[in-house]
């Protein structure tokens, strides 16, 4: 629109003031809109989290049922283990006294599975993208400051990552859960405490590059702080490979909560699909072929980490052209 | 007999934005030692044509059409196992940055064994006794056969490189840039070996490169290529006397030449045609001077001109007219084009109409042109005289870095080890003077430009700022003599934040200055674009700087370095990543600017010609130390120190009739982790002097404030002289 307005002769202040408007935010956007422009797998990877997103805001209006109430029939008792309505032999309901519209069954002591695995989608977003973002953030910060002091913040901060290398992941978490409060949370906060490791080594790397290059010495030589250089300069460069490992983060975490869950360390009053297996696997479901227990809560886990690391894959395409051709 | 004869070579590179012409037509015979010179600027195909040749071309590059044959064998039509023998044997090849073609990991006698085991069919003796005398002919110490390449200099590996490719007595050599991005002196003994082998080997040599002094030293013919295509041919001689392609006329005029400087260079501004769509007409008419309407619909071909030369213009008939035109400086400097990159130029030629972005339009320069200036290079100089006017003080300046410390060096056991890149010099810089610092790498030029603007501090010493004293400066006056002292880079595609817009990156400055109005910063952002010669300024505003040239983007770092009117502007290697014909552009620019501005100027370059050109005083450093400095002339023409008397000499002639003499200096800087007692340049030193090993020579100087730090112009120039072998021994 410039080039038009001073080919009609426009004063060329006027039409120029226009392209600079929040042009860093836009140029974030745009590289985001790339990776899913570019790499459909990503975009794939994007839908199913929108669909489990959906899935989790609305999951009481979804979810036929509370997950933890056990359901009880005309006279009083559990409906235990009742099988799908398309499974079940028909008018067994009826003799045992309920109507069966269960999609998944119930569990062993009368909970609707399809609920559960409804409510399940809600602590697995909350758990993975709060544990991505904290992993992202602090990952990110770490890495920028060590990258750009250097010297004795970069020693302390990258001993610390080695530390954090050093520590196993899942007993880590058995032991933070021992000792707080059974609870989602504890997966996020024990990921936020180790696993800004990678996140931090890899961006401490990138802006150790970076800071090298002519652009930020001509920077400093024009008199910008130490402050604007990092968040003006360098930080908008290592974004995506923030969000890159905040994608794969994402994965990692709901596969640590579903882990955590399955070895019985999760909150009993949190449906999470990690607990779901473990429910199924102690109340020997597995020898009573109830696939429709343990298959749902599994593929769910499996799309998610999957979706996550689409995403993942398409910001290390943008970022690393070179693999495209592999 | 011609050796090798190439018969209208196609060759396209297919890519996401699609097909690049790379060479497109190109016909060239070589004949049985003959030593010719392939010339042109980056992007011209030469180094495309060199893979055709020997077939190691890309996946995305496909030979379209086209003959190529050597020795009568057509070698497109060659079997790949029968060209594989071909290669190495026949036809050798010094690859681009073939120093590290080396395998870090074998040591460089073993390699090179290995190659005559496998490939020449030496038993391991004759390939030990083989391996030996090729060193010895490079000119490398024999003891360093089993020496890996980490322990080879810059030059001895070039030297090793040459040695593998001579190694099976090859028919032809085709060398791809084998002196760039090496200091001068390696550079003129590299060439000195080029040149004995040519002579004793009886070789046959073709040789890419951009610099037309290498051509001249090493080649008896030329070919120039443009754009794909090749635009001149001839011998060498009346080619340097004569050239017969505008083109060449630039090329030949945009070379700064120590013996015959000019008063200015030549420019040929803009940059090649975008291959994909490549003009209906000549492909340099778009940056030619001498263009006519004809030009943009008749694509010229190469044509016999003379005696044994070729050239494709159409005017070639009037090659001496035009050839006396171009003498004159202000004719280049007519032809401005602001096609951005990556855009094809719109074909029609009706002007007129609303003006799409992109399009080449022919501006002609107001008084604003670079005029040649009156004799810029001849400024009275006193020292000492007018403090008044003084800018900047270095006093007994040292920088020291401390290498193999830290928490993880303790860990390790490493031993710390100290640096001296910059050691006690000193020097003073009026308001507007030009200051140039010269020397090979290493020698501590880009530290001091770095003291300078203060990027880093002094170890030790005072630097001295229009009165203000730069270690004890607060964060308040640290501030606005940032907005005084700026610098400018060597490689402009690293000197701008790619994501910002150039206007985002010109007006940063302002904002951290404290310009709160938009509009003011935005007035000032076009008028500094407008008076780096990027017009219409208000083009580039909203660009990016991967859709600019080279030479553009420098326009865009001068222009932030200027956006703050400062008073101070150091300029480290501001060329030396540029293509020649754009380089005297930037120069002219800033030049003509810091007169304007009144500037003063720091340029640190390894290229004495460009100092020359640019600077009123020149300093030459030696591992940290200055050890001459005056007036440009006089350093250029009377130089004292010996060190400065061998940089001279190692300046390649771009005169085919002139050969460099022979240098006496052993190539290969000191590591800068000793400190000498006496003489820092004594170990290389041709005259060196008892004296000089014990006593730090003084800086003696003449009338017109030349000095030299050197025992010989002293009281010890009586000492008794050293024999270098005893030197050596030591």
């Amino acid at each position: 629109m410039q080039q038009e307005a001073s080919a009609r002769g426009e004063p060329a202040g006027v039409a120029t003031m226009q392209f600079r408007q929040g042009s860093a935010i836009r140029q974030l956007w745009e590289t985001n809109l790339e990776v899913f422009q570019r790499d459909r797998m990503a975009l794939f990877g994007l839908c199913i989290f929108a669909v489990f997103a959906i899935v989790a805001i609305f999951a009481p209006q979804i979810a036929p049922n509370n997950p933890l109430t056990p359901l009880k029939n005309n006279e009083g008792d559990w409906i235990k283990d009742a099988m799908p309505y398309w499974l079940a032999e028909p008018g067994e309901d009826e003799a045992e006294g309920y109507t069966n519209t269960f999609l998944l069954g119930t569990t062993n002591i009368g909970r609707d599975i399809y609920s559960q695995l409804i409510h399940g989608s809600r602590s697995a977003l909350l758990v993975g993208f709060s544990a991505a973002a904290a992993v992202a953030v602090i990952g990110t910060v770490v890495g920028l400051l060590a990258g750009y002091y250097g010297g004795w913040v970069d020693a302390i901060l990258m001993r610390a990552a080695d530390v954090a290398f050093g520590i196993p992941f899942i007993p880590f978490i058995i032991v933070v859960s021992a000792f707080l409060d059974p609870s989602i949370w504890n997966v996020v906060v024990a990921m936020a405490v180790l696993l800004w490791r990678d996140t931090g080594r890899v961006i401490r790397s990138q802006v150790l590059v970076i800071k090298e290059q002519a652009f930020v010495s001509a920077a400093r030589v024009s008199g910008a702080s130490n402050l604007r250089i990092i968040f003006v300069y360098i930080a908008p460069s290592i974004l995506p490979l923030s969000f890159l490992y905040g994608s794969f983060a994402i994965a990692w975490a709901i596969l640590t909560e579903a882990s955590v869950s399955f070895l019985g360390f999760s909150d009993p009053e949190t449906i999470s699909w990690g607990f779901m297996l473990q429910d199924a696997f102690n109340s020997l479901a597995l020898s009573r072929e109830a696939f429709y227990w343990i298959v749902p809560p599994g593929l769910c886990i499996m799309l998610t980490v999957m979706a996550g690391f689409f995403i993942g894959r398409g910001y290390e395409e943008v970022l690393f052209p070179r693999l495209r051709r592999m | 007999m011609s050796i090798l004869s190439i018969r209208d070579l196609k060759v396209n590179y297919h890519t996401q934005d699609g097909t690049v012409r790379a060479v497109d037509g190109v016909s060239l015979d070589l004949d049985e030692s003959q030593r010719l010179g392939l010339i042109g600027e980056s992007g011209c195909g030469k180094t495309t044509l060199l893979k055709a040749i020997v077939q190691v071309l890309p996946r995305n590059g496909h030979i379209v059409s086209g003959e190529i044959k050597f020795k009568g064998m057509d070698l497109l039509k060659l079997p790949p196992a029968e060209m594989r023998q071909l290669r190495w044997r026949e036809i050798a090849t010094i690859p681009q940055a073939s120093m590290d073609s080396l395998n870090p990991v074998q040591r460089v006698g073993s390699q090179l064994m290995k190659l005559l085991r496998v490939r020449g069919g030496y038993t391991k003796k004759a390939a030990r006794k083989r391996a030996v005398d090729l060193f010895d002919v490079v000119g490398l110490d024999t003891e360093r056969l089993m020496h890996y390449p980490h322990e080879f200099s810059g030059g001895m590996k070039q030297r090793a490189v040459i040695a593998m490719a001579l190694a099976l007595e090859p028919s032809l050599l085709i060398a791809d840039e084998p002196v760039t991005a090496l200091d001068v002196i390696v550079q003129h003994q590299i060439l000195e070996v080029l040149r004995r082998l040519e002579r004793e080997l009886n070789l046959t040599v073709m040789l890419i490169t951009h610099d037309i002094s290498v051509v001249a030293q090493v080649c008896d013919s030329v070919s120039v290529m443009y754009a794909g295509r090749i635009v001149e041919e001839a011998k060498a001689e009346p080619f340097f006397a004569s050239p017969a392609h505008p083109y060449s006329l630039g090329l030949q005029q945009a070379f700064p030449n120590l013996a015959s400087p000019r008063d200015v260079l030549v420019s040929i501004e803009g940059y090649p045609p975008d291959l994909r769509e490549p003009p209906a007409g000549c492909r340099f008419a778009e940056r030619c001077p001498f263009v006519q309407e004809t030009c943009h619909e008749i694509d010229p071909q190469l044509e016999v001109v003379g005696d044994g030369r070729m050239a494709a213009c159409l005017r070639s008939n009037e090659m001496d007219d035009l050839r006396a035109r171009a003498e004159d400086p202000t004719l280049w400097q007519n032809v401005e084009v602001t096609r951005l990159v990556g855009q094809p130029p719109t074909k029609s030629t009706d002007a007129g109409r609303g003006e799409p972005l992109g399009r080449p339009t022919i501006t002609t320069h107001d008084e604003q042109a670079d005029q040649p200036l009156a004799d810029p290079c001849n400024v009275p100089l006193a020292v000492g005289n007018g403090r008044a006017d003084l800018l900047l003080e270095m006093n007994d300046v040292s920088k020291r870095f401390k290498i193999g410390g830290g928490l993880a060096g303790l860990l390790r056991g490493d031993k710390e080890q100290t640096v001296y890149a910059v050691n006690n010099i000193s020097f003073t810089l009026r308001r507007g003077e030009s200051l140039g610092l010269a020397g090979e790498s290493g020698c501590g030029k880009s530290t001091t430009g770095k003291l300078l603007v203060k990027l880093i501090d002094a170890s030790d010493g005072q630097i001295v700022f229009d009165g203000a004293d730069l270690s004890s400066v607060d964060d308040k006056e640290l501030l606005g003599f940032r907005s005084r002292v700026q610098l400018m880079f060597q490689n402009p595609f690293e000197a701008l934040n790619p994501r910002f817009t150039l206007y985002r990156s010109l007006t940063e400055p302002l904002i951290i200055h404290g310009w709160k109005d938009e509009n003011e910063r935005l007035q000032r952002v076009v008028e500094t674009l407008d008076r780096v010669n990027l017009r219409p300024a208000e083009v580039f505003l909203d660009k990016y700087p991967h859709q600019l040239s080279g030479g553009q983007l420098q326009r865009v770092v001068l222009a932030r370095a200027l956006v703050l009117h400062p008073d101070f502007l150091v300029a480290d290697e501001p060329v030396s990543m540029l293509d020649v014909s754009v380089r005297a552009g930037i120069l002219n620019t800033t030049r003509r600017l810091a007169r304007e501005l009144g500037l003063a100027t720091v340029y640190i370059s390894h290229d004495l010609s460009l100092l020359q050109y640019t600077c009123d005083r020149i300093a030459i450093m030696y591992l940290g130390e200055i050890v001459e400095i005056g007036p440009s002339n006089e350093v250029i023409n009377k130089p004292q120190h010996p060190y400065t008397q061998a940089l001279i000499a190692a300046v390649p002639v771009p005169d085919p009739t002139i050969e460099n003499p022979p240098l006496r200096i052993r190539e290969g800087v000191p590591r800068p982790t000793e400190q000498f007692i006496g003489c820092p340049f004594a170990q290389r030193c041709p005259e060196v002097m008892e004296a000089c090993l014990n006593v730090r020579p003084p800086f003696i100087a003449d009338e017109q404030g030349h000095q030299a730090q050197c025992h010989l112009y002293g009281e010890h120039h009586n000492s008794p002289k050293l024999h270098r072998e005893a030197e050596a021994a030591r």
